[in-house]
């Protein structure tokens, strides 16, 4: 019963946080910036009209959303929130989870390439590109957490006696997976500086390119969708920052949200103060927080 | 056994019939389709009765009143002719419409009869159980391939590839009959049993010449030179069976000789996993970089035997360092890997080939758009893609997920077997996302946007026989990826015969395939309950058509696509000392200019390097030695006689 809640809350209120890396974003800029529930209001606009589709797409082109939004909703599944235990849960589910997040942006992908427009198949190429080099460090990640806990599932990691904190042992090579998974977070879900979400200059896009023929009811799943991605990676620093301490579901739930909006502040900051990268210069970004990791998993061993 | 031997001769009767009967196309080719289904379910059914047996089946035919001939099938055995029975029959349906020229019926008699010739031989390669046997088969193989591939012999390019192709099989063969002569001077007797009992020094001679003669033929890298070549130049038909199932005879080459070898130096395991990381890195790289759909299905082909060799590595790490989990995990990977990469490989080349038939050329810079013109075409290679990709729910993340576990067990051991557990499972991510960019470079140029050229637009669908071998295939992918408890059970039991993993059971698996039942069948769920809501949410909703949007321009040509090269090349770059890129680009720099050009190639390290280090070399030798045929033939009797002297007098 606890888990649907938790579940329930975490697929209602993903909508809530990007409103507030706007907020952010315009208090630097000095503006009083849209609304906090400003992604209700565009869901529910983009739900009210139709849609225009392109003569040279085909099914591929509808499928596309429905994938990446089945595919991020399948991760939040397997996700302890807060410590409680997860819907599902195995050994081994986190490659499963990061396979399928790879099948969403697989589609997305096709079918960006399948409206013959130069710039999506440009959005494409580069998110290719990019995402590869994200999952070596994501597995990077696994690795280490492996080596630290002995275990391959989510629950394990966040929830239970064993759980991956800050306070436990090898705790301090954290805080490098930490700034490594935020640098992952900011590649994988198109935040600066490696892609801007507010730009609409089609030659400087990455992921907001690969949308741009979507519409209405299509264009809200996608939104959706990156609203859960985007808090599957936020939730999974939070539970690394969580100090383990506080008993009682209530309090958890309180401690974990508010570790989420500190997460998604400071990628708002982020935002406000770096300048996007030129696009040459993102593989080495990525490969940055690949070496992060990777330093990580040498200091485990412990000179053999 | 008798059965397995009654469907051989089903399969070689299918082969020789069609010679006789070659006036009459249609009736040739049914009934080599029939004798050939026939053959391959006797041989599943003979495969069945062992299998029920739980020991290995041996017989043995005295030949040439000098040697013997000794069959042997165990449960190795057994995995690696299930795709041989399974694919060749579909693979066989599917050229009834790709070949389909009745003056040329000749040629497609010739063609079944080596088919049926390849076919037998791969069995008797992979039951063969001592050097005599072996080795005859194994020649039968290479040469009965050879004849498939220059199927259009008056071709240039399918010329050279085939002689390269005989030069590559033939110092593979070479090697391996080396490593046989190392032992039969060592134990003195032709059969495979003797050959645990070599000196450790041998051993590791007779592995590295097996794995060089074994590893030419699978395509391993540096090895695989001939692969790129052989298989856009052969037929698409005989590109599929190539492709899909006698690559993976080097793969049994390798595994046997492990077996027989059954030595536990950590040298073999590190070898293999360098072999396996390099050929799947590289391999996907450089299908990246190809224009031409069968070169690049044919780099992929290398890249997922470097999967297979990754997850043998991994198997053979865990033997050698005692952990049974890690051991059964990573062979059996592997092993299912070998099943799954002839199912979807196979998908794909006969997709290749519908495109080809259809359209005419094989470039992918100049087609696109065929989902709408080819349907079926289009699904089944979207499906194909998505499961060589190794994304959930298909098969091919069954195999792959099963390495990974194998290379996660390997995590807990000490020193250096740690740091190869920990390069392979960071290589199999870097292979699997490579692997995704390059298959949707395929799929999206090929068969998604708007033809790029006159070549994509007159496209229509392949013939119904095609279509229904495609459609199989795409759909078996499926089952394994949805249903895949029975399929890691078959890989499993393939482990039964293997000496050092005799003592695993299958309760090591625990509840694995079911979980990964269950996630698969739970993201299907999940995508039918969002296809319902998006459905729900379309209900009453206006729909438009309308052409993309190009940024305000209002005529676009389909020439502003993005290509394939364009997708791949930032990707491509990235690798740059071992992926040589040469771009030519005659710089525009007057103001009126007369012409402009660019060109951009990129090189196999492993094909520059060898004729950077060996032919050219050996060709300025061995032109430094042309005064010798001057072509005066008195003094070549005068060369006779000289060695005719020699000969005499000093041997």
């Amino acid at each position: 019963m606890e888990s649907f809640i938790a579940l329930g809350i975490a697929l209602i209120s993903a909508p809530l946080f990007p409103g507030i890396i706007l907020k952010i974003k315009a208090f630097f800029a000095g503006k009083k910036g849209p609304p906090l529930l400003i992604k209700y209001y565009t869901l529910a606009k983009l739900l009210r009209k139709g849609s225009v589709y392109s003569t040279s797409t085909t099914f591929v082109f509808r499928m596309g959303p429905v994938v990446s939004c089945a595919s991020a909703v399948m991760v939040l599944l397997f996700f302890p929130f807060a410590g409680t235990t997860p819907l599902f849960s195995f050994h081994g589910d986190v490659i499963v989870l990061f396979y399928i997040l790879g099948v969403g942006r697989f589609f997305t992908i096709a079918a960006a390439l399948d409206t013959a427009s130069p710039f999506e198949g440009m959005g494409a190429a580069r998110e290719a590109f990019f995402a590869t080099l994200a999952e070596a460090t994501i597995f990077v990640v696994l690795i280490l957490f492996y080596r630290m806990n002995g275990s391959l599932s989510l629950a394990a990691y966040f929830s239970g006696s064993e759980s991956i904190s800050l306070a436990g042992p090898h705790g301090a090579l954290l805080l490098l997976v930490i700034v490594s998974l935020f640098m992952t977070l900011l590649v994988e879900n198109s935040r600066v500086p490696v892609d801007d979400p507010a730009t609409h200059l089609e030659l400087t896009m990455i992921h907001e390119v690969m949308i741009l023929d979507h519409s209405g009811p299509d264009l809200a799943l996608i939104e959706i969708g990156s609203f859960y991605k985007l808090f599957f990676y936020a939730a999974f620093i939070a539970c690394l920052i969580k100090p383990p301490l506080l008993a009682g579901a209530v309090a958890n739930t309180l401690l974990f949200y508010g570790l989420l909006i500190v997460v998604y502040v400071a990628i708002g900051i982020t935002e406000s103060i770096t300048a996007r990268l030129k696009m040459n210069l993102v593989p080495k970004y990525i490969l940055t927080s690949f070496a992060l990791s990777f330093f990580a998993i040498i200091l485990t061993m412990e000179l053999v | 056994m008798d059965i397995l031997f009654t469907a051989l001769s089903l399969i070689l009767l299918g082969g020789a019939l069609p010679l006789l009967a070659h006036h009459r196309f249609r009736f040739l080719k049914m009934l080599y389709i029939t004798l050939l289904a026939t053959g391959s379910l006797t041989g599943v059914y003979g495969l069945y009765a062992v299998w029920q047996h739980q020991a290995a089946a041996v017989s043995s035919w005295p030949w040439l009143h000098l040697f013997t001939l000794s069959f042997a099938l165990d449960s190795l055995s057994t995995i690696f002719l299930l795709p041989v029975f399974l694919i060749s029959p579909l693979i066989a349906l599917y050229s009834y419409h790709y070949l389909e020229k009745p003056e040329a019926s000749w040629r497609v008699a010739v063609n079944c009869f080596f088919f049926s010739l390849l076919i037998a031989s791969m069995v008797l390669v992979t039951v063969a159980a001592n050097m005599v046997t072996f080795a005859l088969a194994w020649e039968l193989m290479s040469l009965s391939s050879f004849f498939l591939v220059m199927y259009d012999y008056e071709k240039e390019e399918t010329q050279a590839a085939g002689y390269l192709y005989l030069l590559f099989t033939q110092t593979g063969a070479l090697c391996i009959f080396a490593a046989f002569g190392v032992i039969f001077t060592a134990t003195g007797s032709l059969s495979f049993a003797q050959i645990g009992q070599l000196p450790h020094g041998l051993k590791l001679v007779v592995f590295f010449l097996t794995l060089a003669g074994f590893g030419s033929k699978a395509g391993v890298f540096p090895l695989h030179i001939w692969l790129p070549h052989a298989h856009p130049a052969a037929p698409s038909h005989v590109s599929a069976l190539l492709s899909g199932v006698m690559i993976k005879m080097g793969i049994y080459g390798i595994f046997r000789m492990y077996l027989l070898l059954n030595d536990s130096t950590p040298i073999f395991p590190q070898t293999i996993l360098v072999c396996g990381m390099l050929s799947g890195m590289l391999g996907v790289i450089y299908a990246l970089s190809k224009r031409d759909i069968k070169r690049l299905l044919a780099y992929s082909s290398i890249e997922n035997i470097g999967i297979i060799l990754v997850g043998a590595g991994l198997g053979m790490l865990g033997v050698s360092s005692g952990n049974p989990t890690m051991a059964a995990f990573g062979f059996a990977g592997s092993l299912l890997h070998v099943l799954n990469h002839a199912l979807f490989k196979s998908l794909l080349f006969m997709g290749a080939g519908a495109i080809l038939h259809k359209t005419g050329t094989r470039l992918l810079d100049q087609l696109g758009g065929l989902m709408k013109t080819m349907p079926v075409t289009g699904r089944t290679f979207l499906a194909g893609s998505v499961a060589i990709s190794g994304l959930p729910p298909l098969n091919g993340f069954i195999s792959e997920f099963l390495i990974y576990y194998a290379g996660f067990q390997g995590l807990g051991l000490k020193g250096s077997a740690f740091l190869f557990s920990m390069f392979a499972i960071i290589s199999m991510a870097l292979i699997g996302g490579l692997a995704s960019a390059c298959f949707t470079k395929v799929v999206g140029i090929a068969f998604l946007g708007e033809p790029r050229s006159d070549k994509g637009r007159t496209a229509v669908e392949c013939g119904p026989a095609m279509q229904v071998a495609m459609i199989l295939l795409a759909l078996t992918c499926l089952l394994i990826g949805l249903w895949p408890e029975p399929f890691i059970q078959v890989a499993f039991s393939g482990l039964r015969d293997m000496p050092p993993l005799a003592t695993i059971s299958p309760a090591i698996l625990g509840v694995i395939p079911h979980n990964l039942a269950l996630a698969a069948r739970l993201f299907l769920g999940l995508l039918l309950v969002t296809l319902g809501l998006r459905f729900l949410l379309y209900r009453s909703k206006p729909i438009g058509q309308s052409s993309t949007w190009g940024c305000g321009f209002s005529q676009p040509t389909s020439r502003m696509q993005y290509t394939g090269t364009s997708y791949a090349m930032s990707m491509v770059a990235f690798h740059r000392p071992f992926v040589r890129v040469k771009t030519e680009y005659s710089v525009i720099n007057t103001v009126f200019p007369r012409w402009a050009g660019y060109t951009n190639k990129v090189g196999d390290i492993a094909e520059i390097g060898l004729h950077r280090a060996l032919i050219h070399p050996l060709l300025w030798g061995l032109g430094k030695l042309r005064w010798i045929q001057h072509g005066h033939i008195q003094l070549y009797i005068g060369y006779i006689i000289v060695t005719i002297a020699v000969l005499l007098l000093v041997v």
